[in-house]
């Protein structure tokens, strides 16, 4: 057998140019993640604290839109090829949805970008420093909500590519069940149709229409729940490829095969079923929508424990083969015989890990009256850093050094480098988000420039708020190190053209194989309609609340700039006037 | 060596969330440990894991490195 | 489908976990009693809000023996009232709306954590028990200036606490020969009476009424004082009800237009 890049070509060179996209946006993303650990913690401000909200909507965004999703992209399509062992059926398809998102991408973060300079000739201001959840009635550049909607629309389309090449091998194949990969690739994409519906009504029908002047109000709370519809289900549409590579790479690089490929599916019929009816527990909080609502949006939430229990069972289960298959013994010992030297082997360890305690923060923000506690405050950041922040990025990290060696023919460039980067990036992590974490518990905000109150301070359970603050710069510190450390791995094995890499691109089958797995576990339109009726279940009631109560468009909302141009000087101004020395 | 050189870093990166946790866990039981003391303590569970991990093994390898 | 045994171990041990956090909310929820922010607390269109009988002046009001509802406007960048002050021992109802974008109010060090969001109520019920400074602030992002927003929420012991408002109504000029009135309207927001005395101290006088404010009322002293008492000129006066207290300046002067005005209270001592 070969590499990817021997057997498919071209659409190697679209995974490549997605994951060199995702990059460009992990890095800028990264930066800006160093300069809010930097303001915050008040260690080195030379902005403007109004700025800060331009540069937190672009580390949201570039992160967990931009950087994850363009990665996700490449890996199903190496997923759907490789396991179906055909090509995409028209290229020419790839290249549009590619352009959609690449499109889309581009102009969104224009808008965001924009927040640093004063208005734009002819344009005006193109701002939009809204954050990720862009909540009306913050308003943003109509540019900004079109961008997101094309490039969802992107993806849609790619979901589209990757099924006709699904269906065109079921044609050729009409009595197998469907490979693994493939079947993860469709699930994902089918919770992902269902979940950006109501962020694409919240956009086209609403906010888009709100902005550009043609509706004069909007319903804060209908737009804001509609947005968490899609937000709750989005973390899956992240954590789905993550899965999916610690059930079909990490096997393989311990040595070993996958335990068992029907739990496999079963989990990811969990998360198509789970993902999106949840989503009002992002709204405990909320006036205006029923405790009978939270409390279904409560169990519903802690049924996701499960799937991600069984994911844990499976991959250490399947980590204990492959290390017993290199002559570990013993009941802790085989951990010796893992394969710590190779940084994909690690980063996805070390980022299945973290998930655990992210899981388990993720639960306290489920308990409804518990979440009082933490609502808002840092310790959300501390959860979703263990989450998105690892368990979805270093795992996307780590997988990238086994990905980018058979994308290019290249070697990985230093092994060494790459395993100190993805132990950095643990480290890192569990000083910031722990810090987070106990901020977070005596109340300190997440969102803000200045958490430093003039009439109040915290008080620290352990220590200081000045430690917590530290602990926090010294982890940012860390993970940028990290990320640094990674982009020169990256580029060096980009660039490693002289060496030679053989490792086929295949996939062990797995110890009880798909044979095994029940057929209704593949049948797809089943899943589909019960995910659908447990949608409407969830939201149609309180949906049908809040349109009745104040109205589709809301009792006369108007935009809010959240932040113009009149109050603050540009970053570049400042900038300028911090390094010269100058006031003007 | 017990572990191979990578193992042995990872389970030196462990110590960071161990330290971190345990200073809290202490004040539970009203042990209260300065920044100070918790790097210390700390750079002694690195040093007794170094030590541990640079002895050789008692029997024949236990594990093979990859 | 083989599901090996330590997994069914384990899909058992999950289970019961999930059952266990979903049974722990439960019971927080209906054996303690905590109660979750929802749409009890009604609605009312950011444009009202001025216009809102409690929301178009907030503040504290008591409604029961320990009980009592604070109204409160969250806006960018600020609270109104931004200094909150209860008495101990009581069981506090705030209502909070916003009349631009959605904010939160967040009592730091407590459980009282709403979202704030235009167009709708939010009603959340706590119990403060011990006398305590509590910060305020927004954690909901809503513009420029959200790390500005800011308040304080004082729980003070039971003696110290009044809802007790003082208005002074008195001229700026009096003819020498003349008698100003100083009408103190002493208003008391308690449901109990409340038993106060009102002292105008003037030029080199102090008079001093008792007055009984029954609850929910307000009750107007008024002060004769004689202009020639006082002589020509310019005097500070301020009128005291506890810690309440208003000044102002009179001016005794010699212009001949005033009608005089017959008082219909006590003479000054």
């Amino acid at each position: 057998m070969s590499t990817y890049v021997d057997n498919f070509p071209e659409e190697a060179a679209i995974v490549r140019k997605a994951f060199y996209t995702s990059f460009v946006f992990l890095a800028l993303g990264g930066v800006f993640g160093l300069i809010q650990t930097l303001h915050r913690t008040d260690f080195l401000r030379f902005m403007d604290s109004a700025d800060y909200y331009t540069v937190l909507t672009a580390h949201g965004v570039f992160l967990v839109i931009a950087f994850t999703i363009f990665f996700l992209v490449g890996v199903f399509t190496w997923a759907v090829t490789t396991s179906l062992d055909r090509g995409l059926e028209d290229l020419r398809l790839t290249k549009l949805w590619f352009g959609l998102m690449s499109a889309g991408g581009l102009a969104a973060a224009i808008t965001i970008l924009s927040g640093f300079v004063g208005d734009a000739p002819i344009l005006g201001a193109l701002d939009a420093d809204v954050l990720f959840t862009f909540y009306t009635p913050l308003e943003a550049h109509p540019l900004f909500y079109i961008g997101l909607v094309v490039f969802v629309i992107g993806t849609w389309v790619a979901g589209a590519d990757w099924i006709r090449t699904w269906w065109s091998w079921r044609k050729d194949n009409p009595n197998e069940r469907i490979p693994l990969p493939t079947f993860m690739v469709i699930t994902t994409m089918i919770m992902w149709y269902i979940a950006t519906l109501g962020v694409a009504i919240a956009i086209i029908v609403f906010i888009l229409p709100w902005s550009l002047g043609l509706v004069e109000s909007v319903n804060p709370l209908l737009t804001r729940t509609l947005f968490w519809y899609f937000g709750h289900p989005v973390v899956y549409f992240w954590l789905m490829p993550a899965y999916m590579m610690w059930y079909l790479l990490l096997p393989k690089l311990a040595g070993g095969r996958l335990f068992s490929d029907p739990l496999a599916r079963v989990v990811f019929v969990l998360f198509l079923l789970l993902s999106t009816p949840v989503g009002i527990h992002h709204q405990y909080l909320d006036p205006g929508i029923s405790e009978g609502f939270k409390f279904i949006a409560m169990t519903n939430t802690m049924f996701l424990l499960l799937p991600s229990f069984l994911t844990a069972f499976t991959v250490v289960a399947s980590m204990e083969h492959g290390a017993r298959q290199n002559g570990g013994t013993g009941y802790l010992s085989w951990l010796g015989a893992l394969p710590w030297r190779d940084p994909a082997f690690t980063g996805m360890a070390l980022a299945g890990l973290m998930f655990a305690a992210g899981g388990f923060s993720g639960m306290v923000n489920a308990g409804m009256n518990i979440n009082y506690l933490v609502h808002n405050s840092l310790w959300v950041p501390g959860h979703f850093h263990l989450t998105v922040g690892t368990a979805v990025a270093l795992t996307f990290m780590a997988g990238a050094y086994w990905f980018l060696p058979q994308l290019t023919g290249n070697k990985l460039w230093s092994r060494p480098l790459a395993v100190g980067q993805t132990v950095i990036w643990f480290i890192g992590m569990s000083f910031m988000s722990n810090a987070m974490h106990r901020a977070g518990l005596i109340g300190m905000p997440r969102r803000t420039a200045e958490p430093q109150y003039e009439n109040f301070g915290f008080d620290a359970g352990v220590g200081s708020v000045a430690e917590l603050d530290a602990q926090i710069a010294l982890g940012g510190a860390l993970l940028t190190v990290s990320l640094l450390l990674f982009f020169v791995v990256i580029a060096m094995t980009a660039f490693n053209g002289d060496s030679d890499y053989t490792e086929s691109n295949s996939i062990p089958t797995p110890l009880s194989g798909p044979e095994d797995a029940p057929q209704v576990l593949d049948n797809l339109k089943l899943w589909t309609i019960l995910a659908i009726v447990l949608v409407i279940i969830a939201y149609s009631l309180p949906l049908a609340s809040i349109i009745d109560g104040r109205g589709l468009f809301g009792p006369g909302i108007e935009p809010f700039d959240p932040i113009p141009f009149s109050v603050v000087s540009t970053t570049l101004e400042l900038t300028a006037e911090h390094v010269t020395g100058v006031i003007r | 060596m017990r572990v191979s050189k990578a193992g042995l870093m990872v389970l030196l990166a462990f110590v960071v969330p161990l330290t971190v946790e345990l200073r809290t866990v202490l004040a539970w039981f009203n042990v209260e440990l300065t920044v100070l003391e918790s790097v210390l303590v700390g750079l002694a569970v690195i040093a007794a894991i170094v030590v541990w991990a640079t002895r050789p093994p008692k029997d024949e390898p236990s594990a093979a490195s990859q | 489908m083989n599901i090996h045994t330590y997994e069914k171990f384990w899909l058992i041990g999950a289970m019961v976990l999930i059952v266990a956090f979903i049974a722990t909310v439960t019971y927080g929820a209906a054996g303690l009693g905590i109660a979750m922010v929802d749409d009890e607390g009604g609605t009312i269109a950011p444009d009202e809000i001025g216009d809102h009988d409690k929301f178009g002046d907030p503040g504290v009001h008591q409604v029961g023996e320990n009980e009592y509802d604070v109204y409160v406007h969250a806006y960018t960048f600020g609270y109104s009232p931004d200094t909150i002050e209860i008495p101990e021992n009581s069981e506090v109802t705030f209502y909070v709306t916003s009349s631009d974008v959605t904010h939160s109010f967040t009592v730091v060090g407590t459980n009282v954590n709403t979202m704030v969001i235009p167009g709708e109520i939010a009603e959340i019920t706590a119990q403060f028990d011990e006398p305590e400074e509590y910060g305020i602030l927004c954690n909901e992002y809503c513009g420029f200036g959200h790390h500005d927003m800011e308040a304080e929420l004082h729980v003070v012991p039971e003696t110290e606490f009044d809802l007790t408002e003082l208005a002074v109504d008195a001229p700026d000029e009096v003819d020498t020969d003349d008698q100003a009135q100083v009408t103190a309207s002493v208003t008391n927001g308690m449901l109990e009476d409340l038993d106060t005395t009102v002292t105008l101290e003037i030029g080199n006088e102090t008079v001093e009424e008792d007055v009984t404010v029954a609850g929910d009322s307000s009750e107007d002293v008024t002060f004769a004082v004689d202009a020639s008492t006082l002589g020509d000129g310019d005097h500070d006066w301020t009128v005291t009800v506890d810690d309440y207290t208003e000044s102002d300046q009179l001016t005794v002067g010699t212009d001949d237009d005033g009608d005089s005005d017959d008082g219909d209270t006590t003479e000054e001592e």
